[in-house]
């Protein structure tokens, strides 16, 4: 059943692999078929896509020996081929050409990260006639992998600021055109990689309608050239195989993105920078020391979505567990003497002996990842009782879910412990979760911003944004088994069904996705346009695409975070039988990040920053 | 994991020589090639091609002798598993033995070669700093290689030295007269118990490739040393046929751990030399990220150093007004 996006990031690493065996079919055992070293050239995007799935070692193994920027000044290696992948635009052909006409390679195998126009195309091949050395070209391919893969099912676009961008009220529709395009190129990408040709859904209106038309236009033109990448799929038309994609716009749930959340995997992303799966933290011995967190470490797969309390206890538990292994090794060996010889049992002991230290590498690692994780639950324990965390998280969740708040407790929170983008973080979030709004709290939170020198833009934005009354559609959720009308606001916000398996305030994404998914119709989501590549133009309202899905894709544009992601994953694997989700963005933000793009467009809509200081 | 079939990349090799080519047509007519420029330029590449090309082939020569090693390894290691008691293919495991070990020998040595070749041409200083990387990686990558088919060929060695100490054991429990007849034969190998006495004091480094032999040596010696002369004369009929064949089994075992004395120095040559390389997990973007924290702290540290100087002056600027002022003041009241 689960043909399709089961394997993700292995799917990804599996491309890397084939493209670095010069696209040839990578054999069993997953090293080169001949003895060719090679070498690899990329630029800061394909780097970026390149290093959370490919380390040196394996470079290593399918015989690549250098890696280099196509920025940076290279010598000749003769008698090598060079592999290029890059993105293909104007600098980077221009000095490819420069290489070839330098014969720095002996072969240039080029490989770009989505498809390269035909002008381009053109120029490279003038450039390198000029120079004479055409003939050193010997491949050049589209490779669509414009995306990066973070997780297992975790993609981002690393698509910047979209948010400011789109949302931006001077930005014309010129602008607003290419960024599409450029989702849309990504998200081709994805689709590419995955070979499926999914269901699309998207609410009605805003970046979501756009992209999701021109995903599909561009979906379908693809299908109808002759070589399309989707032959695959053809067989498969019945609704049961075809995964579908849901395409969501950051507006529709404004709070995931601002909110503190006491996860682990967003504790970590949020507090502590993680980029790329990588994470520079102060060591314990003092300097920094430099981590990676992704799907080779057992222990953050599987405590990722834990609360950090808990975290904290499955530490303490590897750690001991760790120590008795440790005490049996040496009770084994050590303990003997050597000597007590009895002939029966020398085998056992050097048996003993030998397992040991067959062991050691094993016990090595565990301790190295127990040791990493206590080195970064001891830094993030220092962040949150400096700047109290926890209560940041707990009153703000309280606050969604309730609707309001203890004029009090709100302003002790605000004038309690904290950095300045905490506290502004709470005022929004206070904002976003009342029902109502009450104008003489929301003058008092906005005296106390400014007391201690927050830049309130980013408030005065989200309280424009509550009190325009667009005629957006809204989408409604239900609250405590109520339907509340959201009518005045223009999009759904917050306070989700308390889910009565898991303690936790279910996201309005996830329960949308989750009606998407069921398929039957639904008040909630009828309103949601559908967009079927393969179907004729002309259909319309087919019924039998709307059945159960098994596998979705879930695209947030303008920013995404680890706490939708984890709460996806919560929802799939709830599932009986268990479903696959996907989740990605245009970008994954930290909370401070999205805040800082609310500013920017704060900013731009003439709110101006009341205080001197900046809000760091 | 199933392997896609479909391909998700696109091959426009064709599209861009269809490019070319339409694209030479109209060129014909008008630029010629620089040709005499490019032939100088290719005059000085060709002698660092012919170096390079040379390193490539011996590089490629040795990577080639050490896959065919490895699948040798893999068809000993088959052999050395299916042993059963009666039907061992002693000969077939000691010749294929002899036949790898030798390979590896030679093939140490090339590399041992290859480097020295790489460093001497490396250090004449008439090569490109990246080819010399280069090459020092190939070279690296080659001794890793050859380092983990030399722990492959350990491992199948005691694999086989398990099963015959496991063929002995069993041996010793089907046959009848087993525990008359076993201690008998020990009485022959007293000459091959001592040399190997001999050459187990001879490896020290390796305890544990060396400990099974020797454990399985120390054990007949020890029964050996009972009850040896009373039993001899009545069993010397049955003697000479299973003589023979322990002779042959002793002589394997001593083979085998003669072989793993020898590979363990190959061992000790190959770590001293592939010391630095390791299992280093380092990401491809982490020298940069570096780099550029360093290049931001200099930065940092000449901005302020900028700002102390520019300070510096407005403080003159200041003292030199004072003084003028000084200066007004003194001419005031003298004139």
């Amino acid at each position: 059943m689960f043909v399709n996006l089961d394997i993700y990031g292995f799917v990804c690493s599996e491309c890397i692999a084939r493209m670095l065996n010069l696209n040839q079919p990578v054999n069993a055992t997953g090293t080169a078929n001949e003895e060719v070293y090679k070498i690899l050239i990329y630029d800061k995007f394909c780097q970026n896509i390149l290093s959370p799935l490919i380390h040196v070692k394996d470079l290593r193994k399918h015989g690549v020996t250098l890696y280099f920027l196509i920025d940076k000044d290279r010598k000749p290696v003769h008698g090598v081929p060079a592999v290029y992948f890059v993105q293909p635009n104007q600098t980077n052909i221009q000095r490819v050409i420069a290489d070839a006409s330098r014969s720095l390679y002996d072969s240039f195998h080029l490989n770009f990260s989505s498809s390269i126009p035909r002008p381009l195309l053109e120029e490279l091949a003038s450039g390198t006639l000029n120079s004479d050395s055409i003939n050193r070209i010997s491949k050049v391919h589209d490779q669509y992998l414009e995306f990066v893969t973070l997780e297992d099912s975790l993609f981002s676009l690393v698509q910047k600021s979209s948010y400011v961008q789109l949302n931006d009220p001077s930005a014309g529709d010129r602008e607003i055109e290419e960024i599409v395009e450029r989702i849309v190129t990504g998200l081709f990408c994805v689709l590419a990689t995955l070979a499926v040709v999914p269901i699309i859904r998207c609410p009605r209106g805003g970046p979501a309608e756009m992209v999701a038309s021109a995903l599909d236009q561009r979906l379908r033109d693809h299908l109808l050239s002759k070589n399309n990448l989707f032959t695959e799929g053809g067989s498969f038309v019945s609704s049961f195989q075809r995964p579908i994609l849901c395409i969501f716009d950051r507006n529709f749930e404004l709070s995931v993105g601002i909110q503190h959340d006491f996860r682990y995997r967003a504790l970590v992303h949020d507090v502590l920078g993680l980029r790329l799966n990588r994470l520079s933290v102060q060591g314990e011995k003092g300097g920094m020391r430099s981590y990676e967190l992704d799907g080779s470490d057992p222990f953050w797969v599987v405590n990722g979505s834990l609360e950090f309390p808990e975290v904290a206890v499955e530490i303490e538990s590897q750690l001991n567990k760790y120590k008795k292994d440790v005490d049996e090794v040496n009770k084994r060996t050590g303990g003997t003497d050597g000597a007590e010889f009895d002939g029966t049992d020398l085998m056992g002991n050097t048996k003993h002996l030998m397992n040991a230290v067959n062991s050691l590498p094993e016990l090595t690692e565990r301790k190295q990842v127990i040791d990493k994780h206590t080195n970064i639950a001891t830094v993030l324990l220092g962040e949150i009782k400096e700047r109290s965390l926890d209560s940041y998280a707990k009153k703000e969740n309280d606050m969604l879910v309730r609707g309001n708040i203890d004029r009090n407790e709100l302003l002790g929170v605000l004038r309690g412990k904290g950095t300045k983008m905490d506290k502004l973080r709470f005022a929004v979030m206070y904002l976003i979760s009342s029902e109502n709004i009450n104008q003489s709290e929301v003058e008092s939170v906005e005296a106390a911003l400014r007391e201690f020198e927050v830049d309130t833009s980013a408030f005065q934005y989200v309280k424009k944004l509550k009190s325009l009354n667009a005629s957006v559609a809204t989408a409604n959720l239900a609250s405590r088994n109520n339907i509340v009308d959201w009518a005045e606001k223009i999009y759904a916000v917050t306070a989700g069904v308390k889910n009565l398996l898991s303690s936790d305030r279910q996201l309005a994404l996830t329960r949308t996705v989750e009606l998407l998914m069921d398929g039957k119709p639904n008040p909630e989501i009828d309103s949601y346009l559908v967009f079927d590549p393969r179907a004729p133009k002309s259909s319309s309202g087919t019924s039998h695409m709307r059945g159960p899905f098994k596998e979705a894709i879930v695209f947030m544009i303008g920013g995404g975070n680890y706490v939708e992601y984890g709460s996806l994953q919560e929802f799939a694997q709830r599932q009986q039988p268990v479903k696959h989700v996907i989740y990605g963005a245009t970008e994954i933000l930290t909370g401070v990040e999205f805040v800082e793009q609310l500013t920017l467009l704060g900013h731009k809509m003439g709110f101006g920053s009341n205080a001197a200081a900046s809000t760091r | 994991m199933h392997v896609k079939s479909a391909k998700s990349f696109r091959d426009r090799t064709q599209e861009f020589q269809s490019i070319a080519e339409q694209l030479k047509k109209s060129f014909s007519s008008g630029s010629v090639p620089d040709g005499p420029s490019s032939s100088s330029k290719s005059e000085e590449q060709r002698s660092a091609v012919a170096i390079q090309s040379e390193f490539n082939r011996r590089a490629s020569k040795i990577g080639y002798g050490i896959h065919q090693t490895s699948q040798k390894l893999a068809k000993l290691a088959k052999l050395a598993k299916r042993t059963s008691v009666f039907d061992d293919p002693t000969k077939e495991i000691q010749e294929l033995t002899v036949l790898i070990k030798q390979d590896i020998t030679a093939l140490n040595s090339a590399v041992v070669d290859l480097q020295l070749h790489c460093n001497s041409r490396n250090g004449s200083g008439n090569t490109y700093s990246d080819t010399n990387s280069h090459s020092a990686t190939v070279v690296d990558d080659l001794k890793n290689q050859l380092m983990s088919t030399t722990k492959e060929f350990k491992d199948v060695l005691t694999l086989r030295t398990e099963n015959l100490k496991v063929h002995e054991n069993r041996r010793q429990l089907f046959s009848s007269t087993a525990s008359k007849d076993s201690i008998n034969p020990f009485v022959r190998q007293r000459p091959l118990a001592a040399r190997s006495a001999a050459s187990t004091s001879n490896a020290p480094p390796l305890p544990w490739a060396n400990g099974t032999p020797s454990s399985s040596q120390s054990l007949p010696r020890k029964q050996m040393d009972g009850e040896s002369q009373p039993l001899l004369q009545q069993q010397q009929q049955l003697v000479p046929l299973q003589d023979t064949y322990m002779q042959s089994r002793a002589e394997a075992l001593q083979n085998v751990e003669s072989t793993i004395h020898e590979l363990s120095s190959i061992f000790n040559q190959l770590a001293t030399l592939v010391s630095q390389q390791g299992e280093i997990a380092i990401r491809i973007d982490e020298n940069m990220d570096d780099t550029l924290a360093n290049v931001e702290g200099a930065q940092g540290a000449l901005l302020k150093y900028l700002n102390s100087i520019s300070s510096n002056r407005w403080l003159m600027i200041k003292i030199f007004f004072v003084l003028i002022f000084f200066l007004m003041v003194f001419l005031f009241f003298v004139a």
